[in-house]
């Protein structure tokens, strides 16, 4: 059973991960595929992979029912395993890069109700922050905020690293939605957004398009989808909105690039994409075959 | 993991999974007593919040009970109302079943109890409500007395049949899961009977003849109708059967692990292949039944635990009641057993609340549990992964408006229903149609260059009058003399002046007072300048007017010389003293005396008259004329009346110089939109476009109109892309790169057009000269989504600063060669040629770029890492610069930046690399004078691992001031043309290292398995870049040498490729060999042999390029 699929930065190679804990590289381009890799190294079903900025070189981060996380490298059209985290005391249900402005940085949600950061500090090390009780009983999903540097839109004077607020949102077992924010190096609960009766199965943070609002899509085995969104700059004040009440799980919610569809996958083997400007949630459309 | 705990000796019930929130009851059980002896009962009810990650349970309510519990169950009776939560049944001693409103006990409401019976002889055990229908409920208690129970009418119950014989306790009942009439109750004997209701009989009854089994648990298959599990209390079986109603006379296996009796079971309902179990060895186990195999175990505890339950609404969760008075919550997902242990120990001992119950005169120490575990026990999770948290489908965006699912039952868009488990669909998502259409018209407009038809078009379907005059506008710029047809738009036509002036004359305006009163006829007017089309009569007709007054005055000429002003003007006059006399006319007021003397005073004289009186003269007219007289053009855009505007762009269309016109126009347009007000804004825009400057009509624009939206943003770009297009033809060059807020609606457009797959079109918008980042990363972005769409087009350059990630590792020549297989270089073939290229290009562009933060610190970087492309080494030398990764690379030109630094010569030490290496494949080299290429790894090195030997370049000590023939070919020929819009500024002039002929080629090589043909060929292409070094000044030459160089590239990515034939191999080689003695005349004549010989597709890139770049080497002679 594959329980993932990710398309790179390009939109030019597939990840995929099973079942079988396998992970599979494909080239996809002008409508081929071709497998360009089989990367074998967890010892369970592998449940997300996730691949880095280009600027990182060709980089794939799997998350496995095994506890364990691995960060595979492509060097010489080779596949490689860079970094194994073995951290978690229980299933790591998924995996999210940051964004590449703050660096290599990798969130990990586990099972074990914890939530690892990852950061490449050089030189093949990396360093592991960990929030533990994130969410009782498990940690489902984790996803970050587009890297929005707070107050202006206009460009940090050169030179200068610009004032990035770290954000990220997570969905897990306790029903909730959370919000972690980092400050002074330390990973703090923002905000609980408290809305489903059951399971958080995926939460999405919607591609920033320029706008001040911050949109934050969530789905739940109570089959409900709420696209939660926050105007003001301080993000305190976060209002849910009822996209939609599926009849089954709904498992995965997905923005497309320019935030302006949202997909989402329920269950009942069905999936809908949603179009909104923000303002109308109303259309369902089925993908054009293609 | 331990998730929550509550002291409590009681049996409990979970709430149904329907209800949310979860809570649990808890009854106090029967037949056990807590050192206060009390025989009270109580039943609670707790919220079971996960929420809250303490370990305490919220009370709900509670309610004194009639009797202590020997069973309790949730059911969901009654729950069509909105306000119910189910009813609660407790059994009881003495036969008694009691049915409770969890409504009105949660909301502490009266007559909790809805229903009460007797009818069971003794203790009831055993309850189970109808999975089908929530009011059947069936109970079972002594001498083997079972009921079915019809809540709506709790008074009377059924039977399932006879009494089975013997008589004795039910401990357990359970309905069937899948079939709703079948109901099975199980006895202390070892024996369970399967009853059909319909027949009211019991149908089969299982019992092993070992008579050992023991019933203390039954529970049935949560998907399979004829599976049930029994487990056996006794401890010398202390299994778990499973049995399989089909084949009834024997279990279908065992579970065996328990070291004692089992105390009860719990299948768990979200995953037939979880059965839970505690046993009286202290251990609770998880099964999977199928494989009989425990995945998952709670650590020995100090109490057994007489009752397991799964939680039905959160699957991954369970409690367990044990005898030593709690209630435990745990996660079967693995964890922290955390310091749990403690504070229950704690617990008992403070129960005896520390008194001295046997009045021994001391107080009891602290209670010791001496099984106490380790403060923190780590607990692995279940083995097997559960069934709830296996993603069976999902979906994700990518690149391009792609959107990946799988895991369907159906494709997208297919109506059949079929399985594809092991397939993942990738589908283009589109969903603007109405803006791709128009995107598309815009498109193929541009393309034709047919635009006047397009804003023809435009035009006549506007809907607003001011899109109209846009569009208007924007077509005029596009015509020839846009001056004139403007000046028609601004309702400004030099032919109806000319009409409306003659009509004019005719009615005798002669007649009237000269000039300065001419404006009284426009009293009417508002204050300040404020030109209307009469205005305009008298300014351009002005000359008019003294041509037709002079003629009139002409008399008998009579001088006054007398003393007032008539005659002392005769007399300065007479003495030709026009300044005086012009000074006299203005005092008196006789401005035209005063304007005719001055023109005969000289060009001095009569711009100070001028400008006398337009001091003097503040009439509305005298400013315009001022202005226009003295050429003031900015005064008037500055001061003129902002409603008047049009009259202000008037004069400028016809007035003013070229040069000054677009910023005229633009301070025009800038007042206009500093009003803040929509028209005005509207009317900047009109100005801006008039002036042509696509920056600022987009600030106007973005400032005024919504561009959110995908048809709002392709408004916008229609009219920039038109307006840029009329600018690109009159400058005949293309318009200058756009500034920040063009090039975010720009990109923002591209970026909309790629998520509907239109990457080629999104890539057309993008101008390639821009700077700004965000069109460089989407440039970069559509240019590798595309795949080999792209092929012949140079990779634009990587618009982020690359990093290096994971330990450089140093891998010996001979390892590599072995580790580096064929398979895995062809396997990656068709991606690499391109890797490399954009892995190459940040290097030059991070120092432009820094706003692009470098988050990582510089670490050394070995010189062994260093790439073997070209001319890195040095890096190792350069500490500053080692903050840039640099990767491997096959356009060496790109990491020049680095250059200046490679020249240090330190690198030198690092290089013996260009003898024949042991890595070197290929048979004996072609040309003994040169060093055998880099081994065959290079092609593929990104960084990090090449082989040390050949990796490194061999920089000569001494750098030349000349350029090398040999040095990396693509550098070599963009060097010496300048190359200056090249994104790279590079010292250009630093110079390489002085190769000779031996230097290698830092091209990129296809790996081991490419045959010495093109090696060789590849090698003496150097020699036509030396034949570029000679021709810097050769301007005509150069567009051909530029034009080459893309060529050229083509070439080397059907080497990289080996997509090249053998013969067309050999030909190059020997084309090669003729270039490198200077023969030209002999390879061009190889060149058409091969041209002649080879199929046109697989030639046609690079051939002719050959040819120009040996006839140009022959002419010059180098």
């Amino acid at each position: 059973m594959i329980h993932d699929a990710q398309m790179d930065y390009y939109g030019t190679r597939l990840a995929t991960c099973s079942s079988d804990r396998s992970v599979k590289i494909f080239d996809v381009r002008n409508g081929g595929q071709i497998l360009i890799a089989d990367l074998r190294g967890h010892e369970g079903p592998v449940w997300q992979v996730a691949w880095a900025h280009p600027m990182y070189g060709n980089i794939l981060a799997s998350c496995s029912y095994d506890r364990k996380v691995i960060v595979w490298k492509e060097e010489n059209g080779t596949w490689e395993k860079t970094y194994e985290y073995t951290g978690h005391d229980s299933s790591v249900n998924s995996v999210c890069w940051a964004p590449h402005d703050y660096g290599l940085i990798l969130a990990c949600g586990s099972s074990d109700g914890a939530i690892s950061l990852l950061s490449y500090t050089g030189d093949g090390q990396w360093e592991v922050k960990k929030i533990s009780n994130a969410h009782t009983i498990g940690c489902n999903a984790v996803s970050w905020a587009p890297a929005v540097v707070p107050g202006s839109l206009i460009e940090q004077p050169s030179g200068q690293k610009p004032n990035y607020i770290k954000r990220f949102a997570s969905g897990g077992c306790d029903n909730l939605v959370k919000i972690w924010k980092e400050e002074d190096g330390q990973w703090k609960e923002e905000q609980k957004l408290e809305a489903h009766s059951d399971w958080v199965r995926d939460v999405a943070w919607a591609p920033s398009i320029g706008l001040p609002t911050s949109t934050i899509a969530s789905c739940s085995q109570d089959g409900r989808v709420f696209i939660w969104t926050c105007d003001d700059a301080s993000g305190n004040s976060w209002s849910p909105k009822l996209l939609h009440k599926f009849n089954d799980v709904v498992w995965h919610v997905s923005w497309s690039i320019t935030a302006n569809i949202l997909a989402v996958s329920g269950g009942d083997n069905k999936v809908t994409a949603t179009s909104d400007h923000y303002t109308r949630f109303a259309m369902f459309l089925e993908p054009d075959e293609n | 993991m331990k998730l929550k705990e509550i002291e409590r000796t009681a049996a409990q019930a979970w709430s149904p999974a329907n209800n949310h929130p979860i809570y649990l009851a808890t009854g106090t059980s029967a037949q056990q007593l807590d050192a206060s002896f009390s025989t009270n009962a109580t039943l609670e009810i707790f919220e079971v919040d996960f929420r809250d990650p303490s370990l305490d349970l919220k009370q709900k309510g509670t309610l004194p009970a009639s009797n202590r519990f020997h069973k309790l169950i949730w059911g969901n009776f009654g729950n069509g109302s909105p306000e119910s939560s189910g009813v609660i049944i407790g059994g009881g001693d003495n036969g008694v079943l009691t049915m409770y409103s969890v409504h009105r006990i949660l909301a502490s409401k009266s007559e909790p109890v809805i229903g009460q019976t007797e009818k069971h002889s003794g203790p009831v055990r055993a309850l189970d409500f109808n999975p089908f229908q929530s009011n059947l409920l069936a109970s079972g208690a002594n001498d083997s007395e079972i009921f079915i129970w019809d809540l709506n009418n709790f008074s009377v119950p059924m039977t399932p049949g006879a009494k089975s014989q013997p008589h004795e306790d039910i401990s357990v009942v359970s309905w069937n899961r899948q079939v709703q009439h079948i109901l099975s109750s199980a006895h202390p004997s070892g024996k369970a009977v399967v009853w059909d209701l319909r027949k009211n009989e019991p149908i089969i009854k299982v019992s092993d003849h070992s008579n050992r089994m023991h019933c203390s648990g039954m529970a049935w298959h949560p998907e399979v109708a004829t599976q049930l599990v029994l487990s056996s209390e006794d401890d010398r079986l202390p299994v778990i059967q499973i049995w399989d109603l089909r084949f009834a006379t024997s279990p279908l296996s065992q579970l065996e692990g328990h070291t004692r009796g089992v105390l009860s079971v719990s299948w768990c309902q979200a995953d037939p292949e979880l059965l839970l179990s505690s046993a009286k060895d202290n251990r609770i186990l998880c099964w999977n039944p199928n494989m009989g195999e425990v995945v998952y175990e709670l650590p020995i505890r100090s109490q057994w635990c007489f009752d397991v339950q799964w939680c039905p609404r959160n699957p991954s969760v369970f409690s367990a009641a044990t005898f030593d008075g709690w209630i435990n919550i745990y996660s079967v997902m693995g964890g922290n057993l955390e310091a749990q242990q403690k504070t229950q120990a704690d617990k008992i001992s403070s129960s005896f609340n520390n008194l001295d119950p046997f009045g021994t005169g001391q107080i009891l120490p602290p209670l010791q549990v001496p099984e106490q575990v380790a403060q923190t026990t780590l607990i692995p999770p279940l083995k097997k992964p559960p069934k709830w948290i296996r993603r069976p489908v999902g979906v994700s965006f990518a690149f391009g408006g792609k959107l990946i699912t799988f895991g369907l039952t159906k494709a997208p868009g297919q109506q059949m229903q079929q399985t594809y488990p092991h397939q993942v669909f990738i589908s283009q998502v589109t969903t603007e149609t109405e803006f791709l259409l128009r995107s598309r018209e815009l498109q193929m407009a541009l393309q034709s260059g047919n635009l006047l038809d397009y804003c023809q078009g435009k035009i006549q379907t506007a809907k607003l009058p001011f899109d109209e005059n846009l569009w208007n506008f924007l077509k005029v710029n596009l015509e020839q003399e846009s001056r004139s047809k403007l000046l028609k738009l601004l309702g400004y036509s030099k032919e109806d002046l000319q009409k409306k002036i003659t009509s004019c004359l005719s009615n005798g305006i002669p007649d009237k007072q000269p000039l300065p009163e001419a404006n009284e006829t426009n009293a009417a007017q508002p204050d300040q300048l404020l030109i209307n089309s009469s205005d305009a009569v008298a300014a351009v007709s002005s000359s008019a007017f003294f041509d037709n007054l002079i003629p009139q005055n002409i008399s008998t000429l009579e001088i006054p010389v007398t003393e007032d002003t008539d005659g002392l003007i005769s007399q300065a006059l007479l003495l030709g003293n026009f300044e005086s006399a012009v000074e006299l006319c203005m005092q008196a007021e006789r401005f035209a005396d005063a304007i005719i003397l001055a023109i005969a005073g000289g060009e001095n004289l009569l711009r100070e008259t001028q400008k006398h009186y337009f001091a003097k003269q503040k009439t509305k007219l005298s400013v315009l004329l001022s202005s226009i007289v003295q050429q003031k053009w900015q005064d008037i855009v500055c001061t003129c009346n902002l409603q008047s505007w049009k009259e202000a762009l008037a004069i400028l269309l016809t007035y003013s110089k070229h040069e000054d016109y677009t910023q005229l126009c633009d301070m025009l347009g800038a007042r206009l939109e500093s009003e803040g007000d929509a028209g005005l804004s509207n009317d900047a825009c009109l100005c801006y476009i008039s002036s042509g400057n696509v920056e600022r009509l987009v600030e106007c624009w973005v400032k005024n109109h919504e561009t959110s939206s995908p048809l709002a943003l392709q408004d916008l770009i229609e009219k920039v892309m038109v307006l840029n297009r009329s600018i690109e033809m009159l400058q005949g060059t293309a318009g200058p790169a756009p500034g920040p807020v063009l090039a975010e609606r720009i990109t923002q457009y591209a970026s909309l057009l790629a998520s509907q797959g239109c990457l080629a079109a999104a890539m057309d918008y993008l101008p390639r000269s821009s700077k700004e980042l965000l069109i460089e990363q989407l440039r970069d972005r559509l240019f590798h989504a595309q795949g080999a769409n792209v092929g012949d087009q140079q990779p634009p350059p990587f618009p982020y600063t690359r990093v290096n990630v994971g330990v450089i590792k140093h891998t010996s020549p001979a390892a590599k060669g072995g580790s580096a297989p064929e398979g895995a270089a062809s396997k990656t073939g068709p991606r690499h040629p391109e890797k490399p290229n954009y892995q190459s290009s940040f290097a030059p562009s991070a120092p432009s770029q820094p706003s692009v933060p470098s988050l990582f610190t510089p670490q050394p970087v070995p010189a062994m890492s260093m790439t073997p492309h070209h001319v890195t080494p040095p890096q190792a030398s350069t500490g500053p610069q080692t903050g840039v990764y640099s990767r491997g690379s096959p356009y060496p030109q790109y990491n020049l930046g680095l250059v200046p630094a490679a020249i240090s010569g330190q690198a030198v030490s690092q290089s013996q690399p260009f003898g024949p290496s042991g890595v070197r494949p290929v048979g004996p080299a072609p040309f003994p004078s040169q060093p055998s290429l880099p081994g065959q790894s290079m092609p593929m090195t990104s960084s990090g691992v090449p082989p040390p030997g050949p990796t490194v370049f061999t920089p000569a000590s001494v750098p030349s001031s000349q350029l090398p023939a040999a040095c990396p070919l693509p550098v070599a020929s963009q060097s010496p043309l300048g190359f200056s819009s090249a994104p790279f500024n590079c010292p250009m002039n630093m110079g390489y290292p002085q190769g000779g002929p031996g230097a290698p080629s830092t091209k990129p090589l296809p790996a081991a398995s490419i045959p010495p043909p093109p090696t060789a060929a590849q090698e003496s292409w150097t020699d036509p870049s030396a034949i570029r070094g000679g021709l810097q000044k050769k301007k005509k030459t150069r567009r051909k040498l530029e034009d080459a160089l893309q060529r050229l590239e083509c070439l080397y990515e059907k080497l990289r490729e080996q997509a090249l034939s053998p013969a067309i191999l050999m030909g190059l080689h020997e084309i090669a060999r003729c270039v490198e003695a200077r023969n030209y005349q002999q390879g061009l004549l190889v060149h058409t042999q091969v041209v002649s010989s080879s199929s046109f597709s697989e030639v046609s890139g690079f051939m002719p390029i050959l040819k120009v770049l040996m006839t140009i080497a022959g002419k010059l002679n180098v």
